[in-house]
């Protein structure tokens, strides 16, 4: 089934942030959800995640799963070594606390952390990471209970070309290996190119391009054009949306 | 043209509206998550674990500056008090007067401040750094109440160690105030503790361990929700912590009213 959002509305006092946002993502499949700062995307991203509420609209998502999140910085317990920040869910949700024993949870957590590609660092804290390091970890923790949808918030902000290169990857095997449907806040093209099957433009808060990744490079359309070639000139106004 | 909006009295109303609508906000965050940590302790979903780390941390950790707190306090107020009730005659009331002071006041308010310094503003700058970090989102998104993780193991540690507190900082207070009362009116420790027992009443102790319970829930509650609702950076970690240590002074002070007038009026 994937995730299906419909009508989606936010409004923050009078201004609207979302304006009858709807689209989506089928399951092995991921979406980017590309615009300027201000647009509207780490909102949307927040309604999906359920850390704040629309003011109108639908989310559906495939029934009993999980919707994972990662965040632009991690969002990694500090005081929890990679172990267990991995298995966090895992020992303090109710339906999983007594599912696995000490011995499953070690090799669950050593599963996750193959699939980012680290081995042998549950002993490490978070502080000890790179902050690639950091993203891969959050990508474990993400995906430890099995999740169907999986949002992630600027994967690659502040990381250099090759380690966001490796997180691309990275977001292409996620998504093969788990059959999620995937949604992929970001600003950079190489992320989008590389990760995402779809893309929507976000300009306040409404759609105003969506369609193939590769069609979205060519597009005819004025509001890809400017956010392609990063221009100052066209139809979205800069001044407003920053 | 006269624009009221650039008058004194327009900004000072202005002032005044904030400052009352930032007191309405902060008693209903605290309201809510004083609720919310109820339903899981009255559900018994407590994490032990961290719980008890808590613990060690609520009476432990702070013990060092609160026995140093409340036996300088007693000991400058035994200074000020026994050679003026040696001179009046009165050597026999110095121990009394010292076991009614501390056990009925200054243990548990200079405990309370003490831990409003050390572990209320710690709780409530990891809570609010946790929350500008994204760390309490994360938390919810992996579907584990932040209240039932972080705020009922630190609240129940209040609750729990606050009383121990009281206990042995009230007793250090009063052998503080035994030590200087020798000295200074020439008392025999005999004397201060045959006179303290005149000054100590179980219901007095009883009220005061109900007490000290009171301030380190509220001390506990307060902390952790100015630092959970925190929204921002670096700046607004800063005005959380400074924020939870005033109204956890205040908070105490009114319970602390609240006390004296229900058992004592």
């Amino acid at each position: 089934m994937g995730i299906i959002v419909k009508n989606l509305y936010k409004l923050f006092d009078d201004k609207k942030v979302l304006d009858d946002v709807s689209f989506s993502v089928q399951d092995g499949k991921t979406l980017g959800v590309v615009g300027f700062s201000g647009s509207g995307k780490s909102t949307l991203l927040k309604i999906i995640s359920g850390l704040l509420y629309s003011d109108g609209g639908v989310i559906e998502t495939t029934e009993n799963t999980d919707i994972a999140m990662t965040f632009q910085y991690s969002a990694l317990f500090d005081f929890l070594d990679v172990y267990h920040n991995i298995a966090f869910p895992l020992l303090e949700r109710k339906e999983y606390r007594k599912k696995y024993n000490t011995k499953e949870l070690k090799q669950i957590v050593k599963e996750k952390l193959a699939l980012v590609g680290l081995e042998g660092i549950e002993d490490k804290f978070p502080s000890e990471l790179s902050g690639g390091m950091q993203k891969r970890v959050g990508f474990a923790r993400a995906i430890v209970t099995n999740p169907k949808t999986i949002l992630y918030d600027e994967p690659t902000a502040g990381l250099d070309p090759v380690s966001s290169t490796l997180i691309e990857d990275y977001i292409v095997r996620l998504k093969n290996e788990l059959n999620a449907a995937c949604i992929v806040v970001t600003h950079q093209m190489s992320t989008i190119t590389r990760a995402c099957d779809d893309v929507i433009l976000l300009y306040e808060g409404k759609i105003v391009y969506r369609g193939k990744t590769e069609e979205f490079l060519k597009a005819d359309n004025p509001y890809t054009k400017q956010f392609i070639s990063a221009s100052l000139e066209g139809p979205m106004e800069i001044k407003s949306a920053i | 043209m006269f624009n009221f909006k650039e008058t004194l009295t327009y900004s000072t109303i202005n002032l005044l509206f904030d400052g009352m609508k930032d007191f309405l906000i902060t008693l209903g965050n605290v309201g809510k998550d004083l609720t919310k940590t109820f339903y899981y302790v009255l559900r018994l979903r407590i994490n032990l674990r961290a719980t008890i780390e808590q613990s060690a941390r609520f009476a432990v950790d702070s013990l060092p500056i609160t026995l140093t707190i409340v036996g300088m306090t007693s000991a400058i107020i035994s200074m000020q008090i026994s050679p003026e009730l040696a001179k009046q005659g009165a050597e026999g009331y110095i121990g009394m007067l010292s076991a009614l002071v501390m056990v009925r006041e200054l243990g548990c308010i200079m405990s309370g401040f003490a831990i409003i310094s050390m572990i209320g503003s710690s709780f409530a700058s990891e809570l609010a750094s946790m929350a500008v970090g994204e760390q309490i989102s994360a938390m919810r998104v992996l579907k584990v109440d932040p209240i039932e993780y972080l705020v009922v193991p630190r609240f129940l540690a209040g609750v729990i160690m606050m009383p121990f507190v009281f206990i042995v900082s009230s007793f250090i207070g009063i052998v503080c105030a035994g030590v200087i009362s020798h000295f200074t009116a020439n008392l025999s420790t005999l004397n201060y503790i045959n006179s303290l027992w005149q000054g100590l009443y179980i219901r007095d102790i009883m009220i005061a361990l109900l007490k000290a319970a009171f301030f380190g829930g509220t001390i506990s509650i307060i902390s952790c929700s100015c630092g959970y609702s925190t929204r921002g950076g670096a700046k607004e970690v800063g005005i959380a912590t400074t924020k939870a240590v005033v109204w956890s002074f205040l908070a105490i002070a009114v319970w602390d009213y609240i006390f004296a007038a229900i058992f004592y009026l």
